[in-house]
């Protein structure tokens, strides 16, 4: 761990705090509500930030990458769907998944969809 | 501290590029051990994994900033380059998001009594008749990385269902999908029966899917429309602009 940097527990931790039960009118009941350490709430801000641009980032990536891949097969090939498709190849064993027999750049994978 | 969870160690593999090794290899020289468990668990989308280890650092005197940042989020930002790089695709993504969520249950209040509250709460789900849930999902991914509380109906919700979660969770906005050419009038059903029980001027909806067009949800009487999961969240923050424009 880098010199002066904490190890994220309460002692050593400073600036921008405030008491995490501040505003206890809408601080919900239960463990999770009380006793915890205190927030930096600048900090949660540029974190809640980054994870929105995290999310972003990957929205428009699946907007790509669905138009040669279908979204319901996984990177074992397997077909997540809960519902049936032309492309899926079920095993022997019914406990697993089906596989997907669509080749990647197939931009008619709809149309194997069962609609009905 | 270096990476010492040798699973996080073969993630952190898949970070190739100089920029992005620097990044999130410093990231993750601030995560402790066990940062690096709760990274690790995201990643691979062990979400009760997540949810136990989550709990017992708050309740060991972790604050909620360190367990976002140096675990959470430095495990999601793997997850977005593995996705983009097409090392994994769109199921692991989602089961990684589920395991993010999990994490963010117990963050989530901590943040709303510091006063960031959720942004507004969407009800979201596919319509009757209609199995496909992909889209929803990718949407409710953004949503709640947007800071969106989400409830999740899952698919074929009937119109009641979507009314029942209304006054339930007090949502501002309902989000509907469908996949279905032959599904989407329920789309148009759900609204008439919001209008049938007196709940229409309650809620905002917004409707999307492949077959849905920004004619067609203006003929059935949706309030929006998003051609896809980025779209969705910015027509879920117009909505709510316009609930508060009304309402002032």
């Amino acid at each position: 761990m880098p010199p002066g940097h904490t190890n994220g527990r309460t002692n050593g931790h400073k600036s921008h705090v405030i008491p995490a039960n501040a505003g206890t009118d809408n601080a919900p009941n239960g463990a999770d509500s009380n006793d915890h350490p205190p927030l930096d709430v600048e900090a949660a801000r540029k974190s809640m930030a980054r994870m929105a641009a995290i999310f972003r980032d990957i929205a428009q990536h699946a907007e790509e990458s669905t138009l040669g891949r279908c979204p319901y097969k996984d990177a074992k090939s397997r077909c997540t769907a809960k519902f049936a498709c032309d492309n899926q190849h079920f095993t022997k064993n019914p406990y697993d998944p089906p596989a997907c027999t669509a080749k990647d750049g197939d931009l008619n994978y709809r149309s194997a969809w069962h609609t009905d | 501290m270096p990476i010492v969870n040798e699973g996080l160690q073969r993630e952190f593999e898949w970070v190739t590029r100089p920029g992005e090794q620097k990044h999130i290899g410093e990231a993750l020289d601030l995560a402790d051990a066990v940062m690096q468990e709760i990274a690790y668990a995201l990643i691979t989308g062990q979400h009760l994994e997540v949810d136990r280890i989550t709990q017992e650092c708050l309740n060991n005197g972790y604050t909620a900033n360190h367990i976002l940042d140096h675990g959470l989020l430095n495990g999601m930002a793997i997850v977005g380059v593995k996705f983009r790089d097409n090392v994994i695709f769109v199921p692991e993504v989602l089961v990684a998001a589920r395991a993010m969520k999990a994490g963010m249950a117990h963050i989530e209040p901590i943040l709303s009594a510091s006063g960031i509250e959720p942004i507004g709460t969407v009800i979201m789900g596919t319509v009757k008749g209609d199995l496909h849930d992909i889209g929803k999902n990718l949407c409710i991914m953004m949503l709640r990385g947007a800071g969106w509380t989400v409830h999740d109906l899952g698919v074929d919700t009937s119109p009641e269902e979507f009314a029942d979660a209304v006054m339930e969770f007090e949502a501002q906005v309902i989000g509907m999908s469908a996949l279905l050419t032959t599904t989407m009038p329920n789309m148009g059903r759900t609204i008439a029966y919001f209008e049938d029980i007196g709940l229409r001027d309650e809620v905002r909806f917004m409707v999307g899917g492949a077959p849905v067009t920004r004619e067609f949800a203006d003929e059935m009487g949706a309030d929006g429309y998003g051609e896809n999961a980025v779209e969705c969240v910015e027509t879920a923050s117009d909505l709510l602009d316009l609930i508060k424009e009304l309402a002032a």
